[in-house]
């Protein structure tokens, strides 16, 4: 589910500058999503859509921020893995060092909820991203990766492995911005006696971006 | 009592250029004074001193002239007509626009400084005041004189040229006034610089002919012009066309974005866990190539950037536009230069 967090994130983070200009940014995003995990019981895996919202705002030149909030299901994809539904809201804040270049933290609140458990995740992240735009300046290449000094889990000790990364595509149109992002979050968590837990947690996310006021 | 003068003068060595003037002031006004009470036989006296080449004192050309006339009048009194003519011709030979008001001279004097004028054929300027003159409103006026009718050519040009601007040529008995408009031969305002004015004359009465020159300066007043503004450069223009390293960054760039989206599903993935969303790390990675492909080809084959093309026509076209402004304010100011006229001595450029 942090995949799906941070292939929207990615996307809102990364539009377009036409769209970036704006004082306030709607986005929606709908993602494909893909659980992988671990617990030693061999890799259970988990597939559903993810549909999300919110937006994002200017402040100055440099700084913006984004509330995110979005929600879906993972369906069990595997023997032994069970169907749950995700939930998460967070809070990102960037500043641009350079056009192709910002500096990015975020904080977000996930909890997956199935018939037998609720577990919740508080996950803050820092990392850059790197945008290149193609030469007609339509097109944008984005690239992002963060780690996740900050991850809470109910239930579990801190990882010891938590990294994000994500790449994609924009085009950009009339003040709106069409993504298409993947992304992966990994989590490794440290071996309780014999088992060690791992998660992954893998996204395609397309976002579009709608501009709003005025530049 | 010239005696006197001359051992004051030799003695005191170099006399006051101001005093030697006040001499022959009042050598003048006493003999004036003496003609006025017709008391001619001790105004001559006076009079013979001031044009005698033994006067020590500086004498001008107006107090000589002024000499000159009382001399006439005074013999013109005592029936000298011949002396008279003489003295008066010498006064016009040495100052054309000389002449007798007719409200101070009886009509025999009047008669004899006519006969003079007859006789002597000279032409004259007047020389040029200094005047500010707005060639829109104002005309500078020449006043030229011959001494009788005559055929007389008067002329202008800058000393620098030789093309000359007739201001008149015609018959001209007496003193003229010759407008100017402050334009030469080719219509345009006369440039700054030195100018000579030259009158020449032959009679119609004798075969005699004369001339006379005098200079003068011209300066522009005009308020300060603009500088239009410079050529645009490079730097001030966006490219209009993409370069053949832009088209390769293009590709490249769909390379780098194609290669970290399978980087991130294949190395940053767990190898515990195994890729995750792989064919759509593929989908997402093979849109970038494609992308970065067709950036290189429409870079390379249309190199155009219609947009930068059409910005910098809007610049060039600003720039056009705030230039034809700049220079129809500066044509304002130049066509309200003012000439300034000033006197110039000398006799060259």
């Amino acid at each position: 589910m942090a995949a799906i967090g941070l292939g929207a994130f990615g996307i809102a983070l990364s539009a377009g500058p036409t769209a970036a200009q704006r004082a306030v940014t709607p986005f929606a995003s709908l993602s494909l999503a893909e659980h992988r995990v671990d617990v030693g019981y061999g890799v259970e895996r988990s597939r559903g859509a993810i549909l999300g919202g919110g937006a994002r705002v200017r402040l100055g030149a440099r700084v913006e921020l984004a509330l995110r909030v979005q929600g879906g299901w993972l369906n069990a994809a595997t023997p032994g893995a069970v169907d749950r539904d995700v939930g998460e809201v967070g809070l990102e804040a960037g500043v641009r060092a350079a056009p192709w270049l910002t500096f990015r933290a975020g904080a977000q609140r996930r909890a997956y909820s199935s018939v037998i458990a609720r577990q919740g995740w508080t996950l803050v992240d820092v990392g850059a991203e790197v945008r290149f735009a193609f030469a007609r300046g339509t097109i944008t290449g984005v690239t992002r990766a963060a780690v996740v000094p900050v991850v809470s889990v109910s239930g579990l000790p801190r990882p010891d492995v938590a990294v994000t990364a994500a790449t994609g595509l924009q085009i950009r149109r009339r003040g709106a911005t069409l993504g298409a992002l993947y992304s992966l979050e990994r989590y490794d968590f440290p071996a309780q006696g014999a088992i060690s837990r791992r998660e992954q947690l893998a996204a395609v996310t397309l976002r579009l971006d709608v501009g709003l006021g005025r530049r | 009592m010239k005696r006197l003068v001359l051992v004051l003068a030799l003695t005191g060595g170099v006399v006051p250029r101001l005093a030697a003037q006040g001499s022959t002031q009042d050598l003048l006004q006493q003999a004036s004074a003496f003609y006025e009470r017709l008391d001619v036989e001790r105004a001559l006296p006076l009079l013979r001193q001031v044009v005698s080449p033994s006067w020590p004192f500086e004498v001008t050309a107006a107090q000589r002239v002024a000499a000159y006339k009382y001399l006439g009048a005074c013999l013109a009194l005592v029936g000298k007509g011949d002396s008279a003519t003489l003295y008066f011709r010498a006064a016009i030979e040495r100052d054309p626009f000389a002449d007798l008001d007719a409200a101070v001279f009886t009509p025999a004097q009047l008669r004899l400084f006519g006969e003079a004028r007859r006789l002597t054929f000279a032409v004259a300027v007047r020389p040029v005041a200094s005047a500010r003159i707005d060639p829109r409103t104002d005309r500078l006026t020449f006043t030229v004189v011959t001494t009788h009718a005559g055929l007389v050519d008067l002329e202008l040009r800058p000393v620098s040229s030789d093309s000359a601007l007739r201001l008149f040529r015609g018959v001209s008995d007496g003193p003229r006034d010759v407008a100017w408009d402050g334009l030469l031969a080719d219509r345009h305002l006369a440039p700054a610089g030195r100018y000579e004015l030259r009158i020449t004359g032959s009679s119609q009465l004798s075969r005699r002919a004369d001339s006379a020159v005098i200079y003068f300066e011209i300066r522009h007043e005009v308020a300060p012009l603009e500088d239009t503004l410079p050529d645009l450069t490079a730097r001030d223009l966006v490219p209009e066309q993409f370069s053949r390293s832009a088209a390769t960054r293009d590709l490249l760039r769909g390379l780098v974005v194609a290669g970290t989206a399978l980087l991130i599903s294949n190395g940053l993935a767990s190898r515990h866990l195994g890729g995750s969303l792989k064919p759509g790390a593929a989908v997402l990675a093979g849109a970038a190539v494609v992308t970065g492909a067709v950036a290189f080809a429409g870079d390379r084959r249309h190199p155009d950037i219609p947009g930068n093309i059409v910005a910098n026509a809007q610049r060039r076209a600003e720039r056009a536009g705030q230039n034809a402004a700049i220079k129809a304010r500066n044509s304002a100011k130049t066509a309200a230069t003012v000439l300034l006229v000033t006197p110039a001595a000398g006799i060259g450029p």
